[in-house]
């Protein structure tokens, strides 16, 4: 029975519409494959501070079975720095814990929270110069400090 | 007397070496003897004789390789790299030495020649170090290019697995220039500039061979306002310029034309840029000015250039500290204190580093606003004609003549310190031509031997009225070139203008005299480079009246010399600074305009001899700085009494409608009206008592003059080491 | 651009009083407010990085800069200047793996069609002219990315004589990418924030205020 539901590709239209219907119906696969390009079907490992979900499925071969999905408020502004560093180990295969499963993680006062870059905002990193200047400008004496 | 060692004055026969003759126009018309046919390379070519080969050469076009010889130094023929091969001689000759003969064949492109040349460079490059990679010389080496074009291709070099090459232990001749020894090949250059045109004979040789040294026997500071040409004549990299050393490669830099503003002469300069930067600045040669050398101050202060500058326009805020602001403000803020202040009351004082475009820009806002009270910080006397005659304040003579001079006689002038490449011409006429020296005046080291007549002001009057019995007026009388030179800074005194008087009656009586009547023979000597454009424009010179009736506004167009205080203004007067360094002007400022210095605009400035020369933009003025006349323009705008030019020609045309010469760059004209001059100072001759004193009497205190030169850290470490050194022994 | 023809029109003799008064403040604010206030992690973040218009006409002229910036950002072609290394992580962006079509960003071998310059590698002094030669036969709107430590800074040549020391010295850089090389991941996210550069454009609203 399953090997001809497998001749017959039907588990193949088995999972199309376990895709779709995992990922919100067709109105909902719609939007999803605007944004993304792309529709899959996974279990959601976690979710980060942002609210991106994090799913896998072991049948995608390596190196796709792993993806993060953004978080609705950012739309169309996505952007690969808004997975945090905790979830990027895990998105790269360098560990197979998710952070809120790997007890080992170190965690220190002096870590700071994760932001995305913001580099185009007003709130972008900017280096300071470390040149001296060609010129040296004359600084007037203070006359009076009152 | 023998002004030069002896070998050298008789080896002196060429005139050549004193400026080319068509510069000099009162160069003596000689008979001239026939001249003497001779071939180079069968080129025929004839000379005077007692031309060198190499200088015949020179007439077709040849150049022959040289390290020793230089055009405006004595001939030592040491190098050896001009051998060439001379028909009928046995072996090759030194082509810079050999005085030619009749019919000689000069072959200097054979084998023989060829070869002599490879064997002289393979012998200086036994003992030169390879460190071409290190060496600032590279890229303007006579060394690297002619053993490029010369040399062998090949090394034959063996010796440094058995002995070595030479090694000499580096010199240490002051501040300004690096010595590495050991890169020295003895071409004496150096020596013989210091003996003969800067005339600070420490230089020499010891040793002989493999052990020849060229130093200053004890370790001493090459004591000179010329150091700095040694570096230039250096034909290696043995002498370098100490400030600019490891700075910059020479095809890396921009170089621009420019005019030196630091004396009064305006020598003419190149000044060497990279990425915005001064960097350094060289002698450009101009043979009526400065021939090809130039004063370590014009040379080295372009370090100043890049402290103490005014880089944004600042306002002194309700506490009377400047703080910066954006232009409109200041200039809204000196347009107000403009408006208020009734046209009497507004005093421009110009500073001694101003261009023509600015003092233009700045006497017709004045005068527009309908004020009259424009001066600059020099004073001149202003009784008789005043500066209404250009003759009587500038070198009538022309720098260039001075050297066809047979006695000068300078009257209250250290020309050495004022004017150093003047009294470098001085000293050549004195050299070359057996010219006397006179000089009134303290006791001073001009480098050659003068004689001094005394230094009271009454001495000039004995001599104008012929009542002296001293034997320098029977060698003024006498001579048939006499140059009378006047220092400006006498002027000041309440007797100057009666010293004036003497000195132009003085002149004038021995001009009549003379055979020549082209000859001038009244000269006064600016100290700044700014007067003569200021006087032209129609400056009064001097602040001192005007002051004193309580100014409301004093507008201080670059002045830095001191001559106004805060103590000597009332307490509400507005002081408002356009310049490029914060020195004392600024510091006494309540609006300060920041302006370009003479590097970073195309400014006119008019030399000592009435000379309009231009410089040009090397790098752009620092920060928010502008070109001073822009400023000038700005803020007339803002006055509501419009300047009517927009451009830098437009200015230029203004300028030349108040005074041609004022444009007419690179020329000189010839002054007149001598005798009204004279005539109109007549009634000023009144007895004069007083003592004539200079204000740069020694090395130290030339260095640091102006604002400039007071911001570059070189020229304070000038002074460091010549107070060192008159500490030492030596 | 619009700011300096708009300083331009204004005649020299009154500038200053212009100035004073302030006329030209909301056009040079406008223009130099090139950059996005920071983001609110919590805040939804709509399509659009032009929210706050006060009328009907300045909502339209900025639907017409989405449009157009939309059009823009999707079809980024870059102009192919491989200098050194940096160039081979550049040619991996276009196989499969990182496959930059899918952004609309296919290499272009001519100046004349390109929008982007990756200057992809150390940039001599030799090259220099040819660079700006290039880049000034690109047709605006143009944006250049400058990949890798050589053409960011020169890198690790910075101090030869024969290297400029970072390719802004001959070219206006919108995006750096940093690395030795950049791999091309990077260089893709460098697409990226161009892409997202392109879409804060404002050309259509400026025209409009003028």
């Amino acid at each position: 029975m399953s090997n001809i539901a497998k001749f017959l590709a039907l588990d193949k239209v088995a999972t199309f519409f376990n895709i779709i219907k995992q990922n919100g119906g067709i109105r909902g696969s719609l939007f999803k494959l605007y944004r993304q390009d792309e529709l899959k079907d996974g279990t959601l490992v976690g979710e980060d501070k942002f609210g991106n979900k994090y799913f896998e499925n072991p049948r995608y071969f390596y190196g796709r079975n792993r993806w993060v999905e953004y978080s609705d408020k950012f739309h169309m502004n996505y952007d690969g720095s808004q997975v945090p560093a905790e979830w990027y180990g895990w998105l790269h295969y360098k560990t197979d814990l998710p952070p809120h499963l790997d007890p080992n993680r170190p965690k220190y006062k002096w870590m700071k929270d994760w932001n995305e870059n913001l580099s185009g905002t007003t709130g972008q990193y900017t280096p300071y110069s470390t040149t001296r200047p060609k010129i040296e400008a004359w600084e007037p004496k203070s006359k009076s400090t009152v | 007397m023998l002004r030069q060692p002896l070998t050298r004055a008789l080896a002196l026969s060429s005139s050549s070496r004193i400026a080319p003759l068509g510069v000099r126009r009162y160069a003596e018309a000689l008979a001239q003897p026939e001249k003497v046919e001779v071939f180079i390379d069968d080129k025929p070519v004839y000379v005077p004789p007692g031309t060198t080969v190499l200088q015949a050469a020179a007439m077709v076009g040849v150049e022959i390789p040289r390290f020793c010889y230089h055009e405006r130094l004595a001939v030592a023929g040491n190098c050896r790299m001009c051998l060439v091969e001379v028909e009928k001689s046995p072996k090759p000759v030194a082509a810079c030495a050999m005085p030619v003969m009749k019919g000689m064949r000069v072959k200097t492109t054979s084998d023989l020649t060829k070869k002599a040349r490879e064997g002289v460079m393979e012998f200086l490059l036994v003992n030169h170090p390879l460190d071409c990679p290190i060496c600032d010389q590279g890229g303007e080496c006579d060394l690297q290019d002619q053993s490029m074009a010369f040399g062998s291709d090949k090394s034959r070099f063996t010796d440094i697995h058995f002995s070595g090459k030479r090694a000499v232990e580096d010199k240490d001749v002051g501040p300004l220039i690096k010595t590495i020894m050991t890169r020295c090949i003895h071409c004496t250059r150096c020596i013989r500039f210091a003996s003969e045109v800067a005339g600070v004979d420490d230089f020499g040789t010891t040793g002989r061979g493999t052990d020849m040294q060229v130093g200053t026997y004890v370790e001493k500071m090459f004591l000179s306002e010329l150091s700095g040409n040694i570096i230039d004549l250096c034909p290696v990299g043995a002498l370098t310029s100490k400030p600019y050393s490891f700075a910059a490669r020479p095809w890396e830099t921009r170089r621009i034309d420019s005019v030196d503003v630091l004396d009064p002469l305006g020598s003419n300069i190149v000044v060497a840029t990279r990425t915005n930067e001064v960097l350094r600045i060289l002698p450009r040669t101009n043979e009526e000015i400065n021939e090809e050398w130039l004063s370590d101050k014009s040379r080295f202060a372009c370090d100043g250039l890049k402290r103490q500058r005014l880089v944004t326009p600042m306002v002194a805020d309700s506490r009377g500290n400047l703080t910066p602001v954006e232009w409109e403000d200041a200039i809204v803020a000196a347009a107000h204190a403009i408006r208020d202040c009734p046209p009497n009351k507004l005093v421009a004082i110009a500073g001694e580093l101003a261009d023509a475009e600015s003092l233009v820009a700045l006497k017709d806002l004045v005068n527009r606003l309908g004020g009259e009270n424009v001066c600059t910080e020099q004073y001149f006397p202003m009784g008789g004609s005043g500066t209404d005659l250009r003759s009587s304040y500038l070198l009538n003579t022309k720098i260039a003549n001075v050297e066809d001079a047979d006695f000068v006689l300078l009257i209250g002038t250290n020309v050495r310190f004022e004017a150093p490449l003047l009294n470098a011409r001085i000293r050549k006429a004195f050299i070359h031509k057996e010219t006397d020296v006179a000089y009134i005046g303290p006791k001073v080291d001009l480098t050659y031997e003068y004689t001094h007549v005394g230094d009271s002001a009454s001495i000039v009057k004995e001599l104008a009225t012929g009542s002296s019995n001293h034997e320098v007026l029977k060698r003024l009388q006498s001579a048939k070139r006499p140059v009378v030179i006047l220092g400006a800074d006498q002027l000041k005194t309440s007797e100057g203008s009666a010293l004036l008087a003497f000195t132009q009656e003085l002149a004038l009586r021995l001009q009549d005299k003379l055979e020549d009547k082209e000859w001038k023979v009244l000269n006064v000597l600016q100290r700044t480079a700014s007067q003569v454009a200021a006087l032209d424009v129609g400056y009064k010179p001097g602040v001192g009246a005007i002051l004193q009736d309580g100014p409301k506004v004093v507008y201080l167009l670059g002045a830095d010399a001191g001559v106004v205080t805060r103590e000597s203004l009332p307490k509400d007067c507005v002081v408002i600074y356009q310049g490029h360094h914060g020195d004392v002007g600024a510091s006494i400022a309540d609006v300060v305009l920041p302006g370009a210095a003479y590097t970073e605009k195309r400014g006119t400035y008019v030399n000592a001899e009435g000379r309009a020369q231009q410089t040009l933009p090397a790098v752009t003025p620092p920060g928010k700085a502008r070109e001073d006349w822009k400023i000038l323009r700005a803020l007339s705008e803002v006055l509501g009494a419009r300047l009517p030019y927009d451009t830098l020609d437009e200015v230029r045309h203004r300028m030349a409608e108040i005074s041609p010469s004022l444009v007419a760059y690179g020329d000189v004209q010839n002054n007149n009206y001598f005798a009204q001059a004279r005539v109109l100072a007549q009634s000023l001759q009144k007895p004069v008592s007083g003592k004539l004193d200079v204000q740069l009497k020694q090395l130290e205190d030339f260095f640091m003059t102006d604002a400039i030169s007071r911001a570059s850290p070189t020229m304070a470490k000038c002074v460091q080491a010549v107070l060192k050194q008159k500490q030492s022994p030596y | 651009m619009q700011a300096i023809k708009a300083l331009g029109a204004v005649a020299p003799s009154n500038l200053l009083s212009a100035l004073r008064k302030g006329a030209l403040t909301p056009i040079t604010d406008q223009v130099r407010q090139t950059h996005l206030p920071a983001p609110d992690t919590s805040e939804k973040r709509p399509y659009s990085p032009f929210q706050k218009t006060t009328n009907m006409a300045e909502y339209a002229v900025a639907r017409l800069d989405d449009l157009l910036n939309w059009g823009r950002k999707g079809s980024i072609w870059p102009m192919t200047f491989g200098l050194a290394c940096c160039a081979v992580e550049m040619m991996h962006i276009a196989a499969p793996r990182y496959d930059m079509d899918r952004y609309g960003v296919v290499f272009r071998a001519s100046p004349r069609q390109a929008d982007v310059m990756i200057v992809a590698g150390t940039l001599t002094n030799k090259m220099a002219p040819a660079l700006r030669k290039v880049y000034d036969q690109m047709p605006d709107p143009r944006w250049v990315i400058s990949m890798g430590s050589c053409a960011n800074g020169g890198g690790y040549y910075h101090y030869s004589y024969s290297v400029v020391r970072g390719c802004d010295r001959i070219v206006p850089v919108d995006i750096y990418v940093p690395g030795c090389p950049p791999t091309a991941e990077a260089l893709l996210y460098g697409v990226l924030q161009l892409q997202k550069k392109v879409k804060r454009m404002k050309t259509v609203q400026i025209w409009y205020r003028n």
